[in-house]
This record gives structure tokens, C-alpha cells and sequence, in this order.
């Protein structure tokens, strides 16, 4: 027996085979056949190996017309007939049919219902993609948008693949600089994967209806960043979640408004030393200053007489733990105005 | 007792929806003539028997019983066989619920054995009733496997490595097969794979209840099968261990058998119970029961995970029996 391809086709050619693939398809979605069955499906009754490639999900499988499983790392040929899961989508669904022609009709059936099923299994078993850096911005704005109605930013919501009604379903709204605002999907307390080059703000997890806020504190962590540079030293990537109190600094400081003293003694003493800024960050962020020596490579008494003549020009200790609170504050204020 | 069937497998419920109206379910008598000229035993038997010329294929006449035409067998020897000297024999039965078939049918599996193993398949055609009852296709059967015995070095076959097999109906006269060569002192096969076998005509047990009007080869036509084979004789008092090897009151002393069969199908239980039996006379069985696997599921669906698993199982047992 040729497989059931082969019978189908003796029995019920073109239009009948189309007819009974629809039914194959059908039934296989009824009894909730997993996706190695589905790809298999598509193969026999194509006769050609028949392969799933979904890169956003992870999911490879590709499948002899035999049935036989036989994954491929070679990308597929974009001549071959292919579907896309959704309609729109990029292709995921190729029959490895070399000729280029039109696909036949029955091959279009056997992909169309085989991408519909095959899309319904993955949303089922894997869930949705996460979401995207490419993902419509429209949506994503209007999902962060406090302004906008409840009902759109579901809407929104639903569109970019996040579940509002499932509670566990956490998201952080992440602020790239001079870039798109992106959502990403975080599970439990683990660091968020895919962030974006550059400075990054970065704001708390929430559910999906928190996002307007998780947004405006991901802005407002964002101005906490630095370039990580001699000039600018300081963190690129700031949690929201990390900032505590000293967040309210933000409020108090508005960029490209008259900075407050300390920041202006801070620009004077950087404007006499390239390696300013760099030490006195390294001693407001490290837990001594030894630690902040080997930050900074330098020898210990280095630092020392870098510290007196910074002390100098600031007018204020650095080595008391109150100057070195005025210190981080000064240093944190400076990002802050820069705006 | 539930009479909730089993589910079949997603694939192979997918396979059977799309074949429904290719395979018997309540097949009644009057369907026989239609069935025997149907599509499905066609194209069952429409093989390319040489698999890409790895086999030379012979269809030899040899003397059936006494008294009785000669029979057909089938033989399928590899053109260039890997090892020197004779090679093991695979005798084959073919299925068909004992009204319909011949030795084409079904011997797609056989031969991957053989291709894969190294080994000769002989297939036998055998009288088919309601035309030729009970005893005639079991002493065809058991004809062909004497002159197979006996003339094994005409093909290079080795008569000490028989390896008798079949399905269904197939697999119940192989059963029989086995009871009858223990009986008569004949040929003595290495081994039997009954790959879910028709081996109880009374037709009553859980299964046969629960699958009623599901799947392949249901209640009803089983009955038709054995009415088929045994006329009134049927679910009496009075039959024969070789025509239902269910009967049989003695499972001492038979080949190490193979037996395997779906969940979900009409002959589940009188399979179990056969391998059980074996078991508790001593004997040596190895039984798969392959969930959600409707009758016959291998051979209709080959492609689906829980077929290539089964065929993989009968493979991997040959190679245990008869492997180097």
C-alpha cells in the first residue's frame, strides 16, 4: 500500500482527494493530535517531506513522506509551497516539492488546513509567541497608554498575544533610548531576556492592565542609565524595581532645568580631570575603596591623592559616609538633569 | 462492565475517517462478492513484490491436500542475499476475516522482514470460504508449509528456521498452524507472530461488545467470518482448536510466539487472553497492545507513530529469534 496518500489518490483524484485532506485534517484537530502528527499528515498525504519551521516558538519538525521524523538544519527553499500559520505571517509550513511550479490543489488544501490546525496546536501548547521587537508599535502604545480605554488596551493586548484574563500572564514595559517602547514577557522573578542595545530603562512586572504604569516607571528608570563611558559612568540597563526611594529624586529634578550645586561642582571637578567622573562613580558604587581602586585599576594611593584633590575641588568629603552620599546623589542628580 | 470503547489514536482516527469507506466494519455475507472485488483488497495486493528488485519473486503451484487443488504459494527469495548458506523462511498467511484475500495481501510486512533480516518469505493462498469451510483453509495452510519444509533447499530456504506468521484471519490459522504441526508431529516452526489474530469464534468478549460498529471488522462481521468458516457450528459446543485456536484446551509445546493487537479493537481480549494462556502452560509469549490502535491499524495507516513503533517491535523481535 502506497501509504494512504496513494489510496486516497487512487480512489478520489483532485477534487475528491481535497475533500478527504480536509477530512484528514479535521479529524486529526478533533482527536488533538500533536504536531509531529500534523507535519506527518501533511507529508503522506502530500508525498513529499513536508517541514515546520516556527523561529519565534523554537519549534522545528520535519517529516518523510513515510513518516519518518528527519529534522533538517538546511533553511528551506522559498520555491517550495508553503502557508504561513496565520494569515499574513511569514511561511512556517513547506512541502519540499522542487520545481517552483504553482502548488496543485490538493497540495494548497493540505497546507492550508494543515497551517490552520498546526496554528491552533501551537497556540494550545506553547502559547503565543513573545512579543516581538518588530511588533506593530500601535498596539504596543496603545496597551502602555494610561489614557487610552480599558476595552482598547485589552483589545491591544489580545492582538500582541498577551492573555489579560490569565493571571499568570507578567509583563515588563521596557524603555530603550531614542528606540520603540517594547512589552516582554517575564516569567516568575527571572531576568528578562532580549533587551535592547544601548540604555535601557526598564519597568516592573505586571499584569497586562499595569502596563501604563510599568511604562511610566520604565521612563522614569531610563533617565537613571549612563553610557557606561569615562564621560557618562554608570549603569546602561536600570530596573524600575531597583531604584526604591531614590526614584523620587527624578521628580525633583527636571532635565534641562538649572542643575542643582552639587551637579555644578561635579561638572567643574570633571572639566579638570579625564578620570574624574570615573573614580568618584567607582567610589560611590563600590563597597570600599579598595574595591574602588581595582575598579578604576589603580593603585590605592593613587586613589588616595585623587580622592584629596577631588575633595578639594567639590568642597565636600568623599570618604565619610555622608559624603559619599552626597556624592551618589550628586552623581545620580547629573543624569537626571542631563534629561 | 463499561461499555465506553477506548479512543483510537488521533492519527490513526484521522486515517481511519478518511479510509472509511474502503474497510469493512459490519460486513454481513452478502457483502463478500462486493468486498472480494472491492478496492481495498486490490489495492492491499497492488505491490511492487520485488521491493525495488532486492526480491525475485515466483508464483509456484505445489499439491495441496489430499484429495484437494493444488495451492498457490508465493515465494520472494533476496537476489543477492548478504549471508552464504540457507536463509530463514518467513511463511506467511494472509488475513482477510477467512472470506476474502490472497497471498498478496498483507505481505508488504512480511518482506520488510525479510529485506531487513536477510530471510525468504513464502506466502500461501489458501481455499476461502463460505465456499470451502472448516477444515479446508487450515489444510491448505498446513500444505503449504509441508512442501515449504520439505522443498526449503530448492529456494535456499533453511526448513530448521521456519518463522510462521500472518494477521487476522492470518494469524488465527497460523495459530492453528502451530497447534496442528505440534499435533501431527510436522514441520516444526522457530517461532509464530500472530499480529492480531481471529482466534475465537464465539465472539462474546468484553471487546467484541465494547467495539461494536467502531473501527475495522466489528461484531458483526466477525460473526460473519466465522459463520463464514464454521456454518451453524458457530459459538457451539462443537468446534475444532484448528479452526478457533481459542478452543484449544492444551497450549503446551508451541513455537515461542509473537502476538500483539490494538486496544481499541474487537479482538483485544481474546488476544490478551491467548498470550495469558501461553503464558500459563509454560510456553514463551511476547504480547504488545497497542493503545488507541484500531484492527489492522498497521497495515492501514503505516505511517502513523504508533504503526512504525509496532512494525518496529515485530522486527526487532525476529531479530532476536532468528538473528546471528
Amino acid at each position: 500500500m502506497k501509504e494512504l496518500a496513494g489510496r486516497l489518490t487512487a480512489v478520489d483524484p483532485d477534487a475528491g482527494a481535497a475533500v478527504r485532506v480536509i477530512a484528514y485534517f479535521d479529524a486529526l484537530a478533533e482527536a488533538r493530535a500533536g504536531l509531529e502528527a500534523l507535519v506527518r499528515g501533511a507529508a503522506v498525504l502530500a508525498g513529499c517531506p513536508a517541514r515546520l519551521v516556527d523561529a519565534e516558538r523554537r519549534v522545528r519538525v520535519r517529516v518523510e513522506p513515510d513518516g519518518r521524523r528527519r529534522d533538517s538544519d538546511l533553511p528551506p527553499d522559498p520555491a517550495w509551497p508553503s502557508a504561513a500559520l496565520a494569515p499574513g505571517g511569514v511561511p512556517a509550513l513547506w512541502l519540499e516539492r522542487a520545481g517552483g511550479a504553482e502548488p496543485s490543489v490538493v497540495d494548497a488544501v493540505i497546507l492550508e488546513r494543515a497551517a490552520g490546525v498546526l496554528r491552533l496546536v501551537l497556540d494550545r501548547t506553547r502559547g503565543r509567541a513573545p512579543v516581538a521587537p518588530d511588533d506593530d508599535p500601535a498596539l504596543v502604545e496603545t496597551v502602555l497608554d494610561a489614557t487610552a480605554a480599558e476595552r482598547d488596551r485589552l483589545h491591544a493586548a489580545r492582538r500582541l498575544g498577551l492573555d489579560p484574563d490569565d493571571p499568570t500572564t507578567l509583563t515588563r514595559a521596557v524603555a530603550p533610548l531614542g528606540g520603540r517602547p517594547r512589552i516582554l514577557r517575564v516569567s516568575g522573578d527571572e531576568q528578562p531576556a532580549g533587551l535592547p542595545e544601548g540604555r535601557v530603562g526598564v519597568g516592573p512586572a505586571v499584569s497586562v492592565l499595569g502596563l501604563p504604569g510599568s511604562w511610566e516607571a520604565a521612563r522614569t528608570a531610563l533617565r537613571f542609565t549612563a553610557e557606561g563611558t569615562a564621560r557618562d559612568p554608570g549603569e546602561r540597563v536600570v530596573f524600575a524595581d531597583d531604584l526604591g526611594g531614590i526614584a523620587l529624586l527624578a521628580e525633583l529634578t527636571s532635565p534641562g532645568a538649572e542643575p542643582p550645586p552639587d551637579v555644578r561642582d561635579l561638572e567643574r571637578a570633571a572639566a579638570d580631570s579625564p578620570w574624574m567622573l570615573a573614580t568618584l562613580h567607582a567610589v560611590a558604587s563600590t563597597s570600599s575603596l579598595r574595591s574602588a581602586a581595582t575598579a578604576v585599576n589603580v593603585h590605592h594611593s593613587t586613589l588616595q591623592d585623587r580622592l584629596i584633590h577631588a575633595e578639594a575641588l567639590l568642597g565636600w568629603p568623599v570618604r565619610t559616609p555622608q559624603g559619599r552620599l552626597r556624592l551618589q546623589l550628586a552623581l545620580t542628580m547629573r543624569h537626571l538633569a542631563r534629561g | 462492565m463499561t461499555m465506553i470503547p477506548p479512543p483510537f489514536d488521533p492519527e490513526l482516527a484521522a486515517a481511519l475517517e478518511a479510509l472509511k469507506d474502503m474497510v469493512p466494519r459490519e460486513l454481513s455475507m452478502d457483502d463478500i462478492p462486493l468486498m472480494r472485488q472491492g478496492p481495498g483488497i486490490e489495492l492491499l495486493a497492488r505491490l511492487d513484490l520485488t521491493m525495488d528488485g532486492f526480491f525475485e519473486v515466483e508464483d509456484r503451484l505445489v499439491p495441496g491436500p489430499e484429495g484437494a487443488p493444488e495451492i498457490s504459494l508465493l515465494i520472494c527469495r533476496p537476489t543477492a542475499p548478504v549471508q552464504r548458506g540457507p536463509l530463514p523462511v518467513i511463511y506467511h498467511v494472509h488475513g482477510g476475516g477467512m472470506v476474502v484475500g490472497n497471498n498478496r495481501v498483507g505481505v508488504d510486512e512480511p518482506l520488510t522482514w525479510a529485506r531487513e533480516l536477510g530471510a525468504v518469505v513464502v506466502s500461501v493462498e489458501y481455499r476461502l470460504a463460505p465456499e470451502h469451510p472448516h477444515p479446508a483453509p487450515v489444510e491448505d495452510v498446513y500444505a503449504g508449509l509441508l512442501w515449504t519444509a520439505e522443498h526449503a533447499d530448492e529456494f535456499g530456504g533453511d526448513a530448521e528456521r521456519i518463522v510462521i506468521a500472518g494477521a487476522s484471519a492470518g494469524g488465527g490459522l497460523t495459530a492453528a498452524l502451530a497447534l496442528l504441526t505440534r499435533d501431527r508431529k510436522g514441520p516444526r516452526p522457530i517461532g509464530q507472530v500472530l499480529m492480531c489474530p481471529m482466534l475465537d469464534d464465539r465472539n462474546d468478549t468484553p471487546s467484541v461488545h465494547q467495539m461494536a460498529g467502531l473501527g475495522v471488522w466489528d461484531r458483526t462481521a466477525n460473526e460473519t467470518g466465522w459463520t463464514a468458516l464454521l456454518g451453524a457450528r458457530r459459538g457451539g459446543p462443537e468446534v475444532s482448536a484448528y479452526a478457533a485456536p481459542a478452543r484449544a484446551e492444551d497450549l503446551t509445546g508451541l513455537p515461542p510466539a509473537f502476538l500483539d493487537v490494538g486496544s481499541a479493537e474487537t479482538f483485544r481480549d481474546e488476544v490478551v487472553a491467548y498470550a495469558s494462556r501461553l503464558w500459563q502452560a509454560g510456553g514463551v509469549a511476547e504480547l504488545h497492545v497497542w493503545a488507541g490502535g484500531f484492527h489492522g491499524f498497521d497495515g492501514l495507516a503505516p505511517q502513523a507513530a504508533v504503526s512504525r513503533d509496532c512494525r518496529e517491535a515485530h522486527v526487532r523481535w525476529l531479530r532476536r529469534l532468528i538473528g546471528e
